[in-house]
């Protein structure tokens, strides 16, 4: 049987998408991009009574500064890549945003859209967990704001009731030095979905050894997670010391562990549970190489 | 000086092409056209116990439904004819047709298809290689021995093995047992798809006893055949339209959807159109297959190879296709290149409850080239040796002869590849630093030599009009090669040579595209037709100007007094003097490839006997492998290719680029892998095809050395790009970890697998390869 098609509904402001989400409850569904919702109605894996599109409510689409960073639900993962305030204040959500899908999917996919969706393999995920992002979800009973990392309840499952609507993120921005990055697992050079995704924000002492971590993961377990453990067993690592990279170093070692302790990957058609375990070790290396090029500490070539 | 030949003409279906206004397969729409699909099979192995459509028909809207009840379902085939129309009693793959549906609307047929009641007992399936060859293995085919030929050959053939190529020089075991040393190995490769934008799809009608078929085809008149034999009328019954091919490399040489659309084209009395979705094509489109090959050879105590034992099991799917064909490919694999001895070569096509192979570019090629240059890698590493001089102490000559007692006239062009890429990269230059590696491959590749004809008339406003049933598949063998051929001829703009779509009511016979045959095989045709028209066109000018023909030229549109340009006729004024003395002037050209001689006895099963007018191939890649995540990167590509003569330099380019890109898919982002006899990959999510920026700017030298046979010297050119592909990367792959991969695709895991063997009792130490760089999958 065909399912029955479902009504579209265009809002122009966040006032008339919260009140058709109220009265539509169960039955409606948030389109912002579509680049996730389209290919879950042609799967027939969703059959809402009624779209409420959202792209039209400009009030979404912007960036705000004031000490956080307020990132509108509807900005696209393209300005993302490209926003040079955003790459400055962000950089890990910029390196994100530019390995989403493709130039196609980057203009139209929204930030919003890759939260809500709740997938494990949200790309924006870990940057915002390591910039310990606060999500803002708006309904007519008025705003509920969560951290994101109580945001993701399980797979495709996160805290947000039908009559809200995700109207922004809330970052911190990059402190002084301070460093983050985005690093991504995938086959090819583009349209991949990540086999693991690692963000990592670091700041570092005067020496250069690392003051403080955050460390955050995608498609390494049901919901993208920050990764404390990993965090405590990084700091006072000296990435500056000859051969720190050597497993036998006391905190790298100690970080990986820790890392291969709180992950639990799963084997699908992208990739083996082994082969997502295999490449943590070295992504996490290579994010505290990065980390420490891009605060610029102690590396002797600059 | 040529006017057309050698330059780069633009295609003439460019335009329409990029406008997005060129008719497709897939955009004919007929009136009164109605929808057509497939209920397939969802398991690989299983009897049909009942098929109840009730339901399914008193869906409104739709016109019928059509199951092996309904029909002859007698068995036919390429080679064997062991495939019936409708999975009936017996269903032998996923995907395979069970009943045809015609309705209205897509919506009402889907909701058929959805009502249709298929009652399957779920039999034992043959799974993989191992098991189809296992002594107590279920047959895919109980009746096997009952399957006649469609050429009435015989070969040998029995219960799960569809064909046994076997070739024994004599010699291979004395030879192993004096050996200094003996390598060994075993390689896999698993099937590739061949992925055209355009997916399969047919509008069929029937009217006044006869068929028309619409499609996107690449060899229309085996499509007349195959549905002719299918549906038991004569060819002459059944017309095949050709349209714009979006993508083809083979998987539209056999027909697919075509003999179903024409029986419920029969049935409703109404068009019928077919479109196969994405998953659907790609479960059904005759890949190509997966395959163990294992080379065992003997070396004297300086590397000299001395004897060489070669066993390929491939996998034919659950029908025979073209596989009794390509058992033959090893003996164009081993011995061809290089000399290796006394040589014992077998090789079995084995049916399993999986997805039919067949071809697809360069077919068996990519994984026999693969095994046999990996396994010289393999033996360079063993004794020590430096891998290019390997080769070149081994090197075929020319006037030596090939497994198959086919001699090679030109086989030191071979040496001429190795030394134009040495000469622009020294191969002992590349791949240096840490986690780089370079690789190298060779081929000799055939050119289809299968029959081809045309049609060229002097239209009476000066132009040329090219009548032929070539199918241009993309590659622009006719758009421009033909078009190119017939304009130098006949002294004309190669603009003003106007080409037929494909119509087997209206064209000669042609063989179809594939293996690089229309720009040799019919340009010889649109050759000796332009003779004709040309011979005429200065009997008609020389008549009117009371001169001798062999004082007169064709140039520039017109005939010329040869050395007084000034007088002359423009071709419109010939065309129309011919009109009235005699008649218009029109020729007929025809042409196949002579099979050259070979040794019939060298061996048994050998189907594909030769290979016509080779060309040799040399492809070196340079790879880093990214030691964090096993992702590898080609930073260099070299191809150096003997084409005859360039006809169309963008066009040569383009089709060894293309070729390029599909062999690096090939060798490191396509999978696709059988569990049970079913895919796992199912979409292009999940089967990954290569992008623009995973492929690298691919540098290309071609070699002309023309063939006397051929026009203007042109070979085949666009098949062979592909075979060395994944036999170049895997070698460089393994220079650069310093370690063996034996398997294609090369899956990044198992790079990660063999850099951890490498650091020893599997330790997992943390690779860093410098700079950083690599793992950040850079989007735009
Ligand atoms: C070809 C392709 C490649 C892709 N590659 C990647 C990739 O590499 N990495 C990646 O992370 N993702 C990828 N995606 C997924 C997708 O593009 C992203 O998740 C994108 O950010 C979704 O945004 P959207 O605006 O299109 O969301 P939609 O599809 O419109 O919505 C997604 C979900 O969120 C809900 N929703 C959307 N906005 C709101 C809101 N403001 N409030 C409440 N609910 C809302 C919707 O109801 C829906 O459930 C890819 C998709 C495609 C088609």
């Amino acid at each position: 049987m065909m399912a029955p098609v479902a009504e579209f509904r265009s809002a122009c402001s966040t006032e008339e998408a919260v009140t058709w989400l109220a009265e539509l409850g169960a039955d409606g569904c948030v389109l912002a991009g579509g680049t996730d919702v389209m290919m879950q109605y042609a799967r027939h894996e969703l059959g809402p009574a009624a779209f409420v599109h959202i792209e039209g409510i400009e009030e979404l689409a912007g960036v705000g500064r004031d000490g956080v960073v307020r990132i509108g639900a509807l900005v696209t993962h393209r300005r993302l890549a490209e926003d040079a305030a955003l790459r400055t204040s962000n950089p890990a959500l910029a390196d994100a945003a530019a390995t989403v899908g493709g130039w196609q999917t980057q203009s139209v996919g929204t930030l919003g859209g890759n939260l809500c969706n709740g997938s494990p393999a949200a790309d924006s995920a870990p940057p915002l967990l390591v910039a310990d992002a606060t999500v803002e979800l708006q309904s007519r009973a008025g705003i509920r704001r969560v951290p994101l990392e109580e945001f993701f309840l399980g797979r495709r499952r996160v805290d947000r009731r039908p009559e809200e609507l995700l109207t922004a993120v809330e970052v911190e921005p990059l402190g002084s030095r301070q460093a983050e990055v985005y690093l991504k697992v995938g086959r090819r050079g583009a349209m991949v979905v990540a086999v693991v995704g690692l963000a990592a924000r670091l700041s570092f002492d005067a020496r250069g050894a690392i003051a403080a971590a955050r460390v955050a993961l995608c498609s390494a377990a049901p919901t993208p997670l920050r990764v404390r453990s990993v965090e405590q067993a990084l700091v006072g690592l000296d990435a500056a010391l000859p051969g720190w990279q050597d497993a036998t170093s006391p905190s790298l070692r100690d970080g990986i562990d820790a890392l291969m302790h709180a992950v639990s990957p799963i084997g699908d058609l992208r990739s083996s549970e082994a082969y997502r375990r295999a490449v943590l070790p070295g992504l996490l290396a290579r994010a505290i190489e990065i980390c420490r090029a891009r605060a610029g500490v102690g590396v002797p070539e600059g | 000086m040529t006017v057309a030949v050698g330059r780069s003409v633009a295609r003439s279906d460019g335009e329409a092409k990029v406008r997005g206004v060129a008719d497709y397969g897939v955009d004919v729409v007929l009136p009164g056209m109605c929808h057509g699909a497939l209920w397939r099979a969802p398991v690989p192995s299983a009897r049909v116990v009942s098929i109840d459509a009730e339901a399914a028909r008193r869906v409104p809207g739709v016109l019928a439904v059509l199951t092996g009840a309904d029909v002859e379902n007698r068995p036919t085939g390429i080679s064997l004819c062991d495939q019936p129309l409708f999975a009936w009693p017996l269903v032998r793959y996923e995907g395979e047709p069970v009943a045809a549906v015609a309705a209205e609307t897509v919506e009402a047929l889907e909701e058929s298809l959805g009502l249709l009641r298929v009652e399957l007992a779920e039999t034992p399936a043959v799974a993989d290689l191992a098991s189809a060859l296992a002594p107590d293995a279920p047959l895919v085919h109980p009746d096997w021995a009952s399957y006649a030929s469609l050429s009435g050959a015989q070969w040998p053939r029995e219960r799960n093995v569809v064909c046994e190529l076997f070739s024994d020089t004599g010699g291979v075991d004395q030879a192993f047992s004096s050996a200094a040393h003996v390598v060994e190995d075993t390689y896999r490769a698993d099937r590739q798809y061949q992925a055209s934008l355009e997916p399969h799809v047919a509008v069929a009608e029937y009217g006044a006893g006869r068929f028309t078929l619409h499609v996107a085809h690449q060899f229309p008149f085996n499509v007349r055949d195959r549905v002719a034999s299918a549906l038991g009328v004569r060819p002459s019954e059944v017309r095949v339209v050709g349209h714009h091919i979006g993508g083809g490399f083979g998987a539209k040489l056999d027909v697919s959807l075509e003999p179903y659309a024409a029986l419920l084209a029969r049935a409703v009395g109404r068009p019928v159109r077919m479109e196969n979705g994405r998953s659907e094509d790609l479960m059904t489109a005759q890949c190509r297959e997966n395959a163990v090959v294992t080379i065992r050879s003997a070396l004297s105590e300086s590397g000299e190879l001395l004897a060489c034992d070669f066993d390929v099991v491939f996998d034919s799917g659950a029908y025979a296709i073209d596989a009794p064909y390509l058992a033959s490919m090893p003996m164009f694999a081993v011995g061809s290149i290089y000399r290796v001895g006394q040589a014992r070569v077998r090789c079995r096509a084995v049916y399993t409850n999986s997805s039919p192979t067949g071809a697809f570019r360069g077919v068996s090629g990519t994984y026999l080239v693969f095994a046999v240059e990996r396994h010289l890698d393999h033996i360079a590493r063993e004794l020590g040796l430096d891998r290019r001089e390997l080769r070149l102490r081994h090197l075929r000559r020319s006037g030596e002869k090939m497994l198959n007692g086919q001699t090679l006239a030109d086989a030191d062009i071979l040496r001429e590849c190795f030394d134009r890429a040495e000469e622009l990269a020294p191969f002992s230059s590349l791949g240096k630093g840490p986690y780089r590696g370079v690789g190298m491959a060779a081929c000799v590749w055939l050119t289809n030599p299968l029959a081809g004809s045309a049609v060229v008339k002097l239209n009476e406003d000066g132009t040329v009009g090219l009548v032929t049933a070539a199918t241009d598949n993309g590659s622009g063998a006719v758009t421009m090669g033909l078009r190119q051929i017939a304009a130098e001829e006949l002294g004309v703009d190669a603009l003003d040579v106007v080409i037929s779509m494909p119509d087997t009511d209206v064209s000669g016979y042609d063989a179809g595209s594939q293996g690089s045959r229309t720009t040799r095989v019919v340009g010889m045709a649109v050759k000796a037709a332009a003779e004709r028209v040309r011979e005429r066109a200065l009997a008609v000018a020389a008549d009117h100007l009371e001169i001798s023909p062999a004082d007169l030229e064709l140039a520039a549109g017109s005939v010329q007094v040869r050395g007084a340009p000034s007088r002359r006729l423009q071709l419109a004024e010939v065309a129309k003097l011919a009109a009235a003395h005699g008649g218009p002037i029109t020729g007929a050209g025809s042409y196949s490839t002579p099979m050259p001689a070979y040794a019939p006895t060298c061996a048994t099963g050998l189907l594909f006997p030769v290979f016509p007018t080779p060309t040799y191939h040399l492809h070196v890649a340079e790879v880093e492998v990214d030691p964090s995540t096993g992702n590898v990167r080609v930073l260099r590509y070299i191809v150096v290719q003997e084409v005859g003569r360039v006809v169309n330099p963008t066009g040569v380019v383009g089709q060894i680029q293309g070729g390029v890109a599909q062999g690096l898919g090939y060798a490191l982002w396509e999978w696709l892998a059988l569990e049970g006899g079913r895919y796992r990959q199912r979409t292009f999510e999940s089967y990954g095809l290569p992008l623009s920026v995973d492929v690298p700017r691919v540098e290309v030298v071609t070699l002309e050395h023309p063939d006397p046979e051929s026009p203007y010297g042109a070979k085949g050119v666009a098949e062979p790009p592909v075979v060395p592909v994944a036999a170049a990367v895997a070698n460089a792959v393994s220079d650069a970890i310093g370690a063996e991969i034996n398997c294609i695709p090369i899956l990044p895991e198992a790079v990660l697998d063999a850099l951890a063997s490498q650091d020893g009792a599997g330790a997992r130490g943390v690779h860093l390869s410098r700079g950083g760089a690599g793992a950040e999958a850079g989007g735009a």
